[in-house]
């Protein structure tokens, strides 16, 4: 019959002993970790990291601003970051608004052709239209 | 946020079971320390801003991905890992730490006296504990000596709840029949 054990049970008895293990270790390995601790608690900043929530979202693109940098150098770096962005929209906008007026004027073009009877209506089934108007513009 | 205070309580209460796992990992006091400082300096350095709740969490993965870090820089140096290449790993799932399980090659000696000190009892244990296959051995440390939930270690782990089950069970069975031919019943 196969024997089964009672797997919570064996390891808590396992862990005991691991527990107990930890209380045999020598003076020098309890030397190093106190050690190590000590060395890793240097580490830990003793002021509060006051970070503001725009600079972590742009922490990947931007500068990486300290703890110590306040008041107007930390101005100055949120300037740099979010002065390129500003552009970038702005460009963006811009081209939009300047393809728009230029689809505009291209429709008035061909209105005017229109109303004035130089263009036979069956031109605007024709998809060389645009090119017509052109040629018909530069003959005049 | 953790306060330095309770920074300082924390690593003061894990760092010897952490040393620990490390070692079993590891089997090199040295080397299983430096794992253990970097594994702190970086938990003080990049967590130390989370709650004091976290740290036990944060600091498990920190010394997994540590003991992780320290075998791929061996893998990359080449040194002794050849010496355990021809081990078969025991589990389905294929991992390179599986190689490096095998600890203190030669059989378990079956002539162990039956009674034997607590000492004696606590060094079989950990033996044994190093002689398990690393992801049964991780496994098994991280459900019933950090306390962790099967998701919990699987998150760690980076596996599967289902193989976390597998791996306990297996590291179960493997140190009950050692121990047992050590002549040693808990």
């Amino acid at each position: 019959m196969k024997h089964t054990i009672n797997e919570s049970e064996f390891a808590y008895r396992i862990r005991q002993a691991l527990d107990e293990s930890t209380l045999q270790l020598d003076s020098h390995t309890l030397r190093r970790l106190h050690e190590a601790r000590q060395k890793a608690l240097q580490r830990v900043s003793t002021e509060p990291q006051t970070v503001p929530v725009w600079h972590r979202a742009f922490a990947a693109v931007g500068p990486r601003l300290t703890p110590e940098e306040s008041g107007f150098s930390h101005w100055l770096k949120g300037v740099g970051i979010v002065a390129p962005l500003l552009a970038l929209v702005i460009g963006v906008v811009g081209i939009k608004e300047w393809q728009a007026d230029r689809f505009t004027s291209e429709l008035a073009e061909q209105d005017f052709a229109l109303l004035i009877d130089d263009t036979p209506i069956d031109a605007l089934a024709h998809q060389g239209f645009s090119a017509y108007l052109h040629a018909s513009t530069e003959s005049l | 946020m953790a306060s330095r205070t309770e920074l300082s309580d924390f690593l003061a209460s894990a760092e010897k079971r952490a040393y620990k796992q490390a070692l079993y990992a590891i089997r090199d006091p040295d080397h299983a320390l430096d794992v253990v400082q970097d594994a702190m300096i970086k938990l003080t350095e990049n967590y130390a801003d989370r709650p004091a709740s976290e740290l036990p969490m944060l600091f498990t993965r920190i010394v997994q991905n540590a003991v992780y870090d320290f075998f791929r820089r061996q893998k990359v140096r080449s040194t002794w890992v050849s010496l355990f290449s021809s081990f078969l790993p025991e589990d389905d799932e294929a991992d390179p730490l599986e190689t490096l399980s095998t600890f203190e090659a030669g059989g378990h000696n079956p002539s162990a006296e039956d009674e034997v000190d607590r000492n004696q009892v606590v060094n079989a244990i950990e033996q044994e504990i190093g002689r398990l296959p690393a992801r049964q051995r991780e496994a098994f440390l991280l459900r019933y000596w950090e306390d962790m939930d099967v998701a919990e270690t699987a998150a760690t782990m980076k596996c599967s709840e289902g193989s976390v089950k597998t791996h306990c069970s297996r590291a179960t069975q493997a140190l009950a029949r050692a121990l047992k031919d050590r002549g040693i019943s808990l």
